[in-house]
């Protein structure tokens, strides 16, 4: 297998109960680079990466992780492999009993056998990585949602990952903490020299920052390129996407039966 | 509407058809549920505990046992009064009132300190554990656990199940205990029961294995059935506030009928043949 990639993704089929959410899904993620993973609310982007953090299972298809088929592995195995990556949570996902200290300490707690000096001169210098430094005494419920964001950032790369999963990491974010989360994923894939997959439906941000842009529709892939060719595709869906039209062959409305009908027709229950 | 019509006219016919299936696919999700808890309880509570898996056991005893301890003791002591009370004022009757410290502690050790304690137990400290460790799961907690490369079930939920292993038995201790003083408090200092007759009825009357340690026993299974109801409630639950409280009140309405069910299975093999 090529070398240069650290995720690839071939095939991949999933469905949750009757709902279809990939169908043959490919990708392959290239070491060092960010690639951006869009496409409408919806569309399993997050299901995704639970996919290739090997917590939920496809049904066909696989995932493969510096060459090591992910859904294959033991458990034992899978924990292992973890270790090497990170995720950024929608929420930050601290651990709400724990400092911020301690989250960010927490990986290295549970995975090395360093000396409490150590472990506190990396947790600090992590926590100056993402300038909450002087937050370290407070607990997750004194931050708010951008600081969050942050600490989880600081934990993800606390024990220096190879890849690192964002999932939605602009959401809800006013404009000062989306530009310092931009600038952050940004250094952090220059500084530390790691792959970043970013999930995310805010199109300005992401394609400011990543070298590649996936766009799922339907279940699989429906556009592929640079920020610079996405920006200039001709397809109908892909500009309605990363121009933000409301309506074009996404369609506005949920199916629904004929408005004439369904108002005229009168019934409560359908 | 189509749909519609074919459900109106095939609703007669199809009913009992339907109602079987209702009753096969209720079945299949019950057996499926209770071999997820089976495995979620192998997978927890195997293996041999780390220096860190002692910490955080300890302090989930404190979360789960000492904090138990003031409702557990007080609900003992009016439970051991009450019994003394009643217990009078139909002794007196026959003048049998020096068996009044038999009566409160064989009723004590037996029944109302390992039933009592596990249904306040269930109140107090299942749901509290439940809506924790569902609140963990509704933030991502649980998962983000996972992918740092931390398998949950060892670190959150090992030390939970253990604590209320040990802690539930400790507490029906200390209700027997206190309630017996209840008891004596009642009897002896205020309905004016012999003492000496209060303490050596007792003595004479109850057997270490078959009432102290049939009545641990008990709490022992009490223990186990409440810790894992709850547990497993909170880590299966639908990750919103509306699965939260449904969770937790499941916690407390299986855990209750679980204990009284049980507890008369139990009493049955322990106390049956003495009639």
């Amino acid at each position: 297998m090529d070398d240069s990639l650290l995720v690839d993704v071939e095939g991949l089929h999933f469905s949750r109960g009757e709902k279809e959410i990939f169908r043959g899904l490919d990708l392959q993620v290239p070491r060092g680079k960010i690639t951006a993973i869009m496409g409408p609310s919806g569309t399993g982007k997050t299901t995704l990466l639970k996919l290739i953090g090997g917590q939920l299972y496809p049904d066909a298809g696989r995932v493969r992780i510096a060459g090591q088929d992910v859904h294959r592995l033991p458990r034992r195995t899978l924990f292992r492999l973890r270790r090497r990556m990170g995720m950024l949570f929608q929420s930050g996902a601290l651990f709400s009993d724990l400092s911020v200290y301690e989250n960010v300490a927490f990986p290295l707690r549970v995975h090395t056998d360093l000396p409490e000096a150590m472990i506190r001169d990396i947790v600090l210098m992590k926590l100056e990585a993402v300038g909450l430094r002087g937050a370290r005494a407070l607990m997750p419920s004194e931050l708010s949602g951008g600081m969050l964001r942050r600490v989880a950032l600081a934990r993800a790369i606390a024990l220096d990952p190879e890849l690192i999963l964002y999932d939605e990491p602009f959401v809800g974010q006013d404009p000062i903490s989306m530009g310092v989360l931009v600038q952050l994923i940004k250094t952090v894939n220059q500084a530390l020299g790691l792959t970043a997959v970013v999930v995310s439906h805010d199109i300005k941000e992401t394609l400011s920052i990543a070298d590649y842009v996936y766009v799922i529709s339907d279940g699989q892939v429906m556009a592929h390129g640079t920020p610079a060719t996405l920006n200039v595709d001709q397809d109908d869906r892909v500009r309605q996407f990363i121009h933000g039209e409301p309506d074009g062959p996404v369609p506005f409305h949920y199916p629904a039966p004929d408005y004439f009908t369904d108002i005229m027709t009168g019934r409560a229950s359908s | 509407m189509s749909h519609e019509h074919a459900r109106r006219r095939g609703a007669s016919r199809r009913q009992p058809v339907r109602q079987i299936m209702a009753l096969g696919r209720g079945t299949l999700d019950m057996i499926d549920a209770l071999g997820r808890a089976g495995l979620f309880l192998m997978l927890s509570c195997l293996g041999i505990p780390s220096r860190e898996g002692i910490r955080l056991w300890l302090r989930q005893m404190h979360f789960v046992g000492v904090m138990s301890l003031a409702i557990v003791l007080v609900s003992g002591l009016f439970i051991g009064m009450v019994l003394a009370l009643q217990g009078y004022t139909i002794l007196v009757d026959f003048g049998a009132e020096d068996a009044l410290g038999q009566m409160v502690a064989l009723s004590l050790l037996r029944e109302l300190a390992p039933v009592v304690s596990a249904l306040l137990f269930a109140g107090r400290a299942g749901s509290a554990l439940t809506a924790e460790i569902g609140l963990m799961k509704a933030t991502e907690q649980l998962t983000s656990m996972e992918m740092i490369g931390v398998d949950p079930l060892r670190r959150v939920i090992a030390p939970r199940l253990w604590a209320g292993f040990v802690s539930l038995p400790l507490l029906t201790i200390g209700f027997s205990v206190v309630g017996i003083w209840g008891g004596y408090l009642v009897g002896v200092e205020w309905l004016g029961v012999f003492e000496g007759s209060y303490w050596s009825n007792m003595q004479g009357s109850v057997g270490f294995v078959a009432d102290i340690g049939n009545g641990l026993i008990k709490s022992l299974v009490f223990a186990m059935v409440v810790t894992w109801i709850a547990v497993f409630q909170g880590y299966d639950l639908i990750p919103t506030s509306e699965g939260i409280s449904r969770a937790t009140t499941r916690t407390v309405v299986y855990s209750s009928l679980a204990i009284l069910g049980l507890d008369f299975v139990l009493t049955a093999m322990m106390f049956g043949e003495i009639g």
